[in-house]
């Protein structure tokens, strides 16, 4: 599987070899030393992942995801030094899809990147449309919209979210289930990715995202979507 | 036992109310004592002399009807009368007669001295006595008044001052308890902003303004104290995770370069292949000895981030050990230990960082590959209380009982090393496991396992299930839908 990453890293020998390390997996890499600069290539040339270091000079890796997400929903790592949950948590409210933790394995880099690109679901299983609220869920065209046609953004990966939990109204989804089937993990993934995906959802659905009517949270069992 | 400095002003309060209300009430008793006494007994002597001055007349007369003469005297009064002559005593009553009569005063009286005495009489009645002798006609005559009113009166004085005195006692105690709470109340704040800062409120801080003008000097003190410890702890966190991030800029080169080495691996000489194993082997042992350090120093700065899920245990612990023995650095042991649940706890709930439990499990898996011959059984059993119990037992010798504490100290190598496990792991394995599952509110502890191996002991609280079966008699629609 080819796809277009582009890497912002500032340590040179990290980037050099990142990029040895993924086109070895057979990805097509373009790297940038700062975020201005990444945001210059971004605009240049269609990109497929965004690989994003928190820890950049200038304008750093918060404000570089921030601005990609304000103009694009393409799917974005964030690679920190820090596992702590402050800044695993910000990354991902800042807009971003996943994240590793330096020092990474690139094989595991590689699926995780994998596992973005991939199709929500295979077409067969796709869910037929969803109205709740006043939104409409169109699984096969790719769009959420509101019932006055309006589109509502949102990434690829909260709509594979949305998909799943529209895929089984009603039914509470574990956290587990979530985490596999929209980023491929394991039973040991990081629960903090559906968390705040659901919350970054629910800003987008929910009328009152503080009081949800759609996306509810099953206290210690997991996430269900009552249309 | 030592007493607190409230309980000590509690006390001397207490204890100077008891010591007042003793000398004011003793002193009034007393005082009012004397007066009630002194007054009765002025009376009686009147009267004595008096009736004595009768019996005088009556025996000069030559009365002989001695009885008869005294109870005419003591008609009308609550008195008794007794005359001694010629070696004989004649009462007025059967309540008192000659031999109630106190011994020394009736010897003293009988050879010739006048004289005054309270007492009791066996039935226990306060009575006074005047002895009077008559030398004229050879005579004593004693009479003897009843004190009990005086008695009584006194009596409920008494009581009355007793009562006084406890009460003036418990209202010291209570001025003293107020008194110490007021004056400790400086203290009990900043103790509470000490446990407040302690349980990681750095931004705790005492009010300047709001303190006693005679405390200002403790409250600047133990702000600026904070103040300091606050930039220093923040200063550390800063360093570890500067820290954290330069070593691992290098490894994550490191990393990604030795796998592109791999990935060419066959293409290379024998020789070289067995130096990329090497360098990869000890890169990997590398990480994790940086990984668990800063985890560590992570844990002594305080600044640990757990992420609390609610899992059934028995799933938790089979999906630990399956994807911990895929993980782990593996020696000798090529089979996965078996899993055994207890099937009371097969739905219980623990509330945990599930990678936290992971990397437990992990450590314990490699703890027991190192030093025991491999972990051969995992169980899920229910502990005392609202707890439940992971134990994993390995094959080896076990651990001395003396070792059993020391095992999870930091850097700990014990009589095993030397032996299997020498130059393996990083030595923080086990702290770790303890610093784990401290975070997630359990334990561990190391025991014997049933074939005589080391046995680990997990202990987790268990999340009481909020889903338990409705009571008896409950609506039966549940099992209709």
């Amino acid at each position: 599987m080819s796809g277009r990453i582009l890497v912002v890293e500032d340590d040179e020998r990290i980037r050099s070899s990142m990029r040895l390390a993924l086109e070895g997996e057979g990805y097509e890499v373009r790297d940038a030393a700062s975020a201005e600069e990444g945001l210059d290539l971004f605009a240049e040339a269609p990109t497929d992942v965004a690989l994003i270091d928190l820890m950049l000079p200038g304008m750093d890796g918060f404000e570089c995801t921030r601005a990609l997400r304000r103009s694009s929903a393409v799917p974005i790592i964030i690679v920190t030094a820090r596992s702590d949950t402050h800044d695993v948590v910000a990354g991902l409210e800042a807009g971003a899809d996943d994240y590793v933790t330096k020092p990474f394995v690139a094989k595991e880099l590689a699926a995780r990147i994998r596992a973005l690109l991939r199709r929500a679901r295979p077409a067969d299983e796709q869910p037929g449309a969803l109205t709740f609220g006043d939104l409409q869920l169109l699984p096969e065209q790719g769009v959420l919209r509101r019932l006055d046609g309006e589109e509502v953004h949102c990434t690829r990966t909260e709509f594979r979210l949305l998909c799943e939990l529209a895929a089984s109204p009603n039914k509470v989804l574990s956290r587990e289930q979530l985490l596999d089937r929209v980023w491929g993990y394991d039973y040991f993934g990081d629960g903090r990715l559906v968390d705040v995906h659901i919350r970054r959802l629910r800003t987008k659905v929910e009328a009152d995202p503080s009081v949800p009517q759609h996306i509810l949270t099953v206290r210690g069992m997991g996430y269900k979507l009552v249309p | 036992m030592k007493l607190g400095i409230g309980a000590r002003i509690t006390a001397v309060f207490g204890l100077g109310a008891l010591l007042l209300s003793i000398l004011m009430g003793g002193l009034s008793y007393f005082t009012i004592r004397h007066f009630l006494l002194a007054g009765r007994e002025s009376a009686a002597q009147h009267q004595a002399f008096a009736n004595a001055a009768v019996v005088r007349s009556s025996l000069e007369a030559g009365n002989t009807g001695y009885v008869a003469l005294l109870v005419s005297i003591d008609a009308g009064t609550d008195a008794h009368s007794v005359l001694y002559r010629q070696s004989k005593a004649y009462a007025s009553s059967l309540v008192v007669n000659a031999s109630t009569l106190p011994h020394t005063l009736r010897q003293d009286v009988l050879s010739g001295t006048p004289e005054t005495q309270t007492f009791r009489t066996p039935s226990g009645t306060a009575e006074i006595v005047i002895g009077l002798p008559i030398p004229s006609v050879h005579a004593a005559y004693f009479d003897v008044f009843d004190l009990s009113d005086l008695d009584h009166t006194l009596s409920v004085l008494g009581l009355t001052l007793f009562g006084a005195g406890v009460v003036t006692t418990l209202l010291g105690v209570a001025l003293g308890r107020f008194a110490s709470r007021r004056l400790l109340q400086p203290l009990a704040d900043v103790t509470q902003a000490a446990g407040a800062i302690a349980g990681g409120h750095l931004e705790t801080r005492l009010d300047a303004d709001a303190a006693d003008p005679d405390l200002q000097g403790l409250t600047n003190s133990f702000n600026t104290m904070v103040d300091q410890l606050q930039e220093r702890i923040e200063r550390e966190g800063r360093f570890n995770s500067d820290v954290s991030h330069e070593l691992r800029s290098p490894l994550t080169t490191l990393a990604a370069s030795v796998e592109v080495l791999e990935a060419d691996r066959d293409k290379m000489p024998p020789r070289s292949q067995r130096a990329l194993q090497l360098l990869s082997d000890d890169l990997r042992r590398f990480e994790r000895m940086v990984g668990e350090l800063l985890e560590i120093s992570r844990a002594d700065a305080g600044s640990v981030d757990v992420f609390l899920e609610e899992v059934n245990v028995a799933e938790l612990v089979r999906r630990s050990v399956e994807t911990g023995f895929a993980h782990m650095d593996r020696h000798s042991n090529p089979t996965p230990p078996t899993v055994q649940v207890d099937p009371e706890v097969a739905a219980w709930r623990v509330g945990v960082d599930k990678r936290r439990f992971e990397r437990v499990m992990v450590n314990l898996l490699e703890n027991a590959d190192h030093y025991g011959g491999g972990a051969t059984n995992v169980s899920v059993r229910p502990g005392p209380g609202h707890l439940v119990e992971v134990t994993v037992d390995d094959a080896g010798p076990g651990i001395e009982p003396a070792e059993r504490s020391r095992v999870f100290e930091r850097f700990y190598r014990g009589s095993a090393s030397g032996r299997r496990g020498a130059g393996r792991g990083t030595g923080l394995g086990l702290a770790l496991v303890t610093e784990h599952m401290r975070v997630m509110s359990g334990s561990v502890r190391v025991d014997v396992s049933p074939e005589g191996g080391a046995r680990f002991v997990l202990v987790l609280p268990v999340i009481p299930r909020d889903d338990d079966p409705e009571p008896a008699g409950a609506p039966e629609t549940e099992v209709l839908r």
